[in-house]
């Protein structure tokens, strides 16, 4: 058979999984399935012992679902990337999340893959994470006693995508003032694992940028800010030479220096044209 | 008595030949019914694996089996110790020494993946424990990975042969170096064609049975050439051709992959026989195929041509380099066809062309559509571009100066009949637009190009005989067997022959059921490659319809006391010749011949064997083919210079195939060639660094997808071949071999970058825009 | 373990160890060989069904796991002798050669035509990007799409 003898648990709440999620022993989380069964078997054909444990979020319907009320978008971790991709997003900047699911990976794989799983999973590759920085998205966890704890995207990257408790869901406020760009390079076209992505927000004040994020995937390191391209970008206005401008400001350890030509190549024309985008728009 | 009710099929006839009939195997397809050898599940099969080489050279100097064999679940275990270790090879005829592989190898293995032993057990984890538990010693041998270092002197020595060369081809002709002089422009051009592979959706997948008490073995193979895998498994298991049934189901592709017989296939046999007959199976998991099948051999492709100032080419020299791998499969031949396609379709005198087949520590290379013509054509069409560039010739004009025409016997012998190269060629520019557009879309950074190509479509290339057979035996109540041996590996072959059949027979299409690929049953062969099926096993499939209805006839004739010659079948119904009116139903005649009188069996048999005349491969000369093909294909992209991405708007190709037997099917294979053409041309590379793929993997070899595919618009140029079924001259790989120089010509026109090592990939060409800006400065 | 499988609406029960795919179940347990694989690692989508309506992966589907969930194979599209339009217009169109790809390929148009009868072009090619052809080189498949939503769309 393809997979290792296995345990498949099924919660049915939230409460539940989160409880089994601290509980279980020589455990994985099995969201979408599409990073997780697909490496137990290959580990398995490599003779290597693979979680003994699995525990399925699949019939947990409360952890299912993209809401919008108010000024808050909420999408829960079992949503399929298809799934946001299909949903009506409010206008404005959140529709760039339709931009992202479109790029991510095939068909079938969208269908079955989840928000959560592209956010959790510690690849450092999948692309939500930027995105989810440049929204200042908050994510959610659970824990076994039914508290919630809150971290920002950012903070749950900076420590490297660990978590503690259960990821629920992702909160991202909407900002008539906020405009989006994203850019996505594959390693060769088709290819559903992304060299580079990244995801430029800002407010726009009459001409003028400010409260800038840069949400960075170098697939190198976890998702991470450009702080001082930000702090440039808020000091500055819309142009058509801006995007040119702001390449000054790149940080080598973030752009990966040690990356072929051509992906340095990559990362200034992506830059350069999320912020051009943005400027043609305001 | 009462007359007999009407035939159901003489209302609906209609003549097949020329009518996109439905593929036969449609409704099985479909519904997911149709049976392939990889949905093959016998009661108590074993499941075979094969015992790989970690090493890329060494030399084997133990194989332990014992603790593999005592594991429960292991049915049997097979080494070179219970064969006769006898080598097999694809080129024997022509090339005796080139047969150097053994099925399960004995003293060396030569490329990482090399078939040592091979396990049968109750289920695969049984099966992968027992090959954990088969201990081999081996003394590391050091190895040789690029082709220009297995040339060198001192190199380590994979075979016998020396320097690593398998096969040296010269091929020389007229007076090159002299003719060369007399040239007003002198072009040289190097080229890297790079590895592709195969990669059939289903892969190589094989079931053994091996009858103990009669010693007769029955294998059910994914394969395009049952025939040639016949003589291969009775010539290694030293047993009569009549003892080795090999059954062609379903074949989920194969593109020259599935065209030998491999190790898979004679272990699984073998295992069988050691574990008391029990069926066998053996299924290559997607890894094992891109790193243990036959793929494309990488060429590095030298071209000079010498032409005058108004654009006639004197003289061509140059220098083939091909990395074989680790065995010689049909690299020979594949060599040949690199080299000397190039006569059918340019007018050359002087050449002087010397291939060298070398043996590398590297998978094995083998047959892959194209058979050599894809790397040729990107050499040879990249470098008839830039000639055309340097004279300041328009590079349709440059060719239209130079090709070959119907009617004529090339430099080496080939006799080209029909020949609508000069047709495709016009044709596709009108389509395209190709005077409004040539030169004059940079400012949008769109371009177009062009790329031609001919082909062989019913070639003798391996044994002393590759004649085709077919039956064409006719039931007492008028339903119909076509029996061939032609492999139908999706192209639709068995729709195709039917209707060749159908039609010299005079029946409806709708009487005919055909049984193809079965050695026990069907006549020999050769196999599905090299496009000949329509031609080769179309002629037999037509002389097997003829033939039947002649014995028919014959009995009509004698009942109602008239001449044979008077007489024929068309259109469900016996008529006279000179009025065309009906004499009888074809069922009338039919209840005649099963008659209590005459009890004749209409068993019609066809054979057909190519007139072509054998190469002489120290020369080159030869009339290889009875038929050729050719084709012109412009292709236009836009170029996007800041990320490097290469958009192919859209792709025509016009193809002269003789006769469209089923126009439908001829279109799906063009177009299925046109896709094949852009994953060689952007996407397709198989990486080694040490022997070891690198990408053995779909997510690493990347192939076309839905998205991004360019429009195609396919033309037809029928310029019916007397020697062929109704004038069909066969079809299949024509239409990938220019395709990745076409594009790459649309490239230079779109922005005036050259790339001439494959795969066209964005970083490519931002670094060729580099380097163009900086010239500037 | 007792799993209960609905597949092409018919329950099935049945005992299994817990860790197959579903792939597994279908090709070895039910012996539905229509359903292929040929990677083992997501890419070629020979092995695509329904499950509640949209085209999925079995060979990364526990069977364990879609208890209770509609599964689609492509041995469940026709209706007796009368082929899924979908079905017909991919003879009809002569968009299939070897065949290997097809049922995977046809489920992701079914998934397809079913929400969106009418899809743009592009549309099609988002829905078919997971599944491989090597044959056909697509142009034929993408109008044995387009007429089988036509005759959807006039069914409805």
């Amino acid at each position: 058979m393809l997979l290792n003898p296995l345990t498949l648990h099924l919660p049915k709440t939230p409460l539940e999984a989160a409880k089994l999620y601290k509980e279980l022993e020589d455990s994985k989380v099995l969201a979408g399935g599409t990073f997780l069964l697909n490496s137990m078997k290959l580990l398995k054909t490599k003779g290597t012992k693979t979680a003994r444990n699995i525990l399925s979020l699949a019939k947990v319907d409360d952890l299912k679902g993209i809401d919008f009320k108010g000024d808050t978008l909420t999408i829960k971790a079992m949503t399929r990337i298809n799934e946001l991709f299909d949903y009506s997003l409010p206008k404005g900047h959140l529709e760039i999340l339709h931009t992202v699911c479109r790029n991510i990976s095939t068909n079938p794989i969208r269908n079955m893959a989840t928000v959560g799983g592209n956010l959790t999973c510690r690849y450092t590759w999948t692309e939500m994470g930027a995105v989810m920085i440049a929204l200042e998205a908050k994510m959610h966890f659970l824990g076994p006693d039914g508290k919630e704890d809150i971290l920002t995207a950012e903070d749950f990257f900076k420590n490297a995508a660990r978590s503690e408790k259960l990821f629920t869901h992702v909160t991202i406020k909407t900002n008539p003032a906020a405009r989006t760009a994203y850019r996505r390079v594959r390693k060769t076209l088709h290819v559903d694992i992304p060299m580079l992505a990244i995801c430029v927000k800002t407010e726009i004040k009459g001409k003028q940028w400010y409260n800038s994020r840069i949400g960075i995937n170098n697939g190198v390191a976890f998702a991470q800010r450009d702080p001082v391209l930000e702090a440039f970008l808020d000091k500055s206005s819309s142009s058509s030479g801006l995007g040119e401008q702001a390449l000054e400001y790149l940080t080598a350890t973030i752009y990966d220096t040690r990356s072929s030509e051509y992906k340095q190549h990559m990362f200034r024309v992506s830059l350069r044209s999320a912020i051009e985008e943005i400027c043609k728009s305001t | 008595m009462a007359l007999k009710s009407k035939s159901k099929y003489e209302d609906e006839y209609v003549d097949p030949v020329g009518k996109s009939v439905p593929r036969i195997e449609g409704r099985g397809i479909v519904t997911g019914q149709l049976k392939y050898v990889f949905d093959v599940y016998f009661p108590n099969m074993l499941i075979g694996k094969m015992l790989r080489s970690p090493h890329a050279h060494a030399r084997i100097i133990s194989i332990d089996t014992s603790k593999a064999e005592a594991l429960p679940g292991v049915r049997s275990v097979v080494t070179y110790k219970d064969t006769h270790q006898i080598k097999f090879g694809s080129n024997e005829y022509f090339f005796p020494h080139t047969v150097d592989q053994m099925a399960l190898e004995a003293d060396k293995v030569r490329y990482i993946g090399d078939e040592v032993a091979a396990v049968a057990a109750v289920d695969e984890e049984t099966a992968d424990a027992a090959l954990r538990l088969i201990d081999v010693k081996y003394e590391v041998l050091p190895g040789v990975f690029e082709i220009e270092e297995a040339i060198k002197p001192g190199a380590p020595q994979i075979h016998e042969s020396l320097n690593n060369i398998a096969v040296i081809l010269p091929v020389n002709f007229g007076n090159p170096e002299r003719v060369m002089k007399e040239a007003d422009l002198v072009r040289e051009d190097k080229f890297w064609c790079p590895v592709a592979h195969p990669a059939p959706m289903e892969p190589h997948v094989c079931v053994g049975q091996w009858e103990t008490f009669t010693n007769k073995i029955t294998l059910w193979s994914s394969s395009q050439a049952p025939f040639k895998c016949r003589e291969a498994l009775a010539k290694t298991l030293k047993m009569d051709l009549n003892d080795v049934r090999v059954i062609k189901m379903a074949v989920g592709g194969g593109f020259g992959g599935k065209l030998e017989m491999l190790p898979m296939d004679f272990a699984s046999c073998l295992l069988s026989k050691k574990a008391g007959g029990l069926p066998v199976k053996i299924s290559l998991t997607r890894e094992e195929e891109f790193t243990t099948t036959r793929r494309k051999h990488g060429m590095i492709y030298k071209i000079k041509t010498g032409v005058k100032k108004d654009g006639t080419i004197l003289a061509i020299t140059g220098e083939v380099l091909a990395d074989g791998g680790a065995y010689c499969s049909y690299g020979p031949t594949v060599l040949a066809a690199a080299i000397m396609r190039i006569f059918m379709v340019y007018k050359i005198q002087h050449f002087r062309m010397s291939g060298y087949r070398v043996y590398t520590n590297n998978p094995i290379s083998g047959a892959m559509r194209g058979f050599g013509g894809v790397q040729s054509g990107f050499a040879i069409e990249s470098h008839m571009d830039l000639i055309a560039k340097d004279l300041g010739m328009d590079p349709i004009e440059f060719r239209l100066k130079n090709i070959t025409e119907p009617n004529m016997v090339t430099v080496n012998k080939m006799i080209l009949t029909t020949n609508g190269l000069r047709e495709c060629i016009e044709k596709a520019a009108k389509a395209s637009g190709w005077v409004e557009k040539r030169g004059k879309m940079k400012n949008i950074k769109r371009g177009i190009g062009i790329g031609i190509a001919a082909d062989v479509m019913g070639s003798k290339m391996y044994k002393s005989h590759e004649s085709a057979g077919a039956i064409v035996k006719v039931e007492e109540d008028g339903s119909v067997y076509l029996f061939t041996g032609a492999a139908d590996t999706g192209q639709g072959s068995n729709t195709a022959l039917s209707q060749i059949a159908a039609h010299e027979l005079g029946v409806s299409y709708s009487r005919i059921k055909c049984k193809a690929g079965d050695t026990e049953i069907t006549p020999f062969d050769t196999g599905s490659f090299a496009s000949r099926v329509t031609f080769i096993s179309g002629n037999a499939a037509l002389l097997g319809g003829r033939d039947a209805k002649l014995q028919i006839l014959e009995i009509v004739a004698q009942d109602n006391d008239l001449d044979i010659k008077d007489l024929d079948i068309r259109a469900e119904k016996v008529i006279f010749k000179k009025d065309g009116k009906a004499l009888m139903s074809f069922d009338k005649a039919l209840e005649l011949c099963y008659s209590f009188k005459y009890g004749k069996q209409i068993i019609g048999r066809g054979s057909y064997n190519p007139k072509t005349t054998p190469i002489d491969f120290r020369t080159g000369e030869g009339n290889v083919s009875g038929s050729y093909g050719f084709e012109a294909q412009i292709a236009e992209v836009e170029v996007d210079t800041d990320t490097g991405n290469v958009k192919v708007l859209e792709l025509w190709d016009a193809h002269d195939i003789g006769k469209a037997i089923n126009p439908q099917s001829v279109e799906s294979q063009i177009e299925g060639s046109l896709a094949m053409g852009i994953g060689y041309t952007f996407y397709e590379d198989l990486r080694f660094k040490n022997g070891r793929v690198l990408n053995a993997n779909f997510a690493g070899y990347r192939v076309p997808r839905s998205i991004g595919m360019p429009k195609m618009t396919t033309i037809m140029v029928e310029t019916d071949e007397l020697e062929g079924p109704f004038g069909a001259k066969g079809m299949g790989e024509a239409s990938l071999l220019p395709t990745a120089a076409a594009i790459a010509n649309a490239v230079e026109d779109a922005i005036g970058v050259r790339i001439k090592e494959l795969p066209i990939t964005a970083d490519k060409i931002i670094k060729a825009l580099k380097e163009k800006s900086a010239q500037k400065i | 373990m007792q799993v209960n499988l609905t597949i092409n609406k018919k329950l099935y029960t049945l005992e299994l160890k817990g860790h197959e795919t579903l792939m597994e179940v279908l090709r070895e347990h039910l012996s539905m060989t229509g359903t292929k694989t040929a990677c083992q690692e997501t890419e070629c989508g020979t092995c695509t069904v329904m499950i509640n309506g949209k085209a999925v992966l079995s060979c990364i589907t526990l069977a364990a796991n879609a208890q209770g969930d509609e599964i689609t194979t492509i041995e469940g599209l026709a209706n007796g002798d009368v082929l899924h339009p979908v079905q017909q217009a991919y003879v009809d169109c002569g968009s299939v050669q070897c065949g290997f790809c097809i049922p995977g390929m046809i489920m992701s148009s079914v998934a397809l035509l079913e929400k969106n009868p009418q899809p743009t072009q592009e549309e099609i090619e988002y829905a078919l990007d997971g599944n491989i052809c090597r044959c056909a080189g697509y142009p034929k498949i993408f109008e044995a799409v387009r007429e089988a939503g036509k005759k959807m769309k006039s069914e409805n």
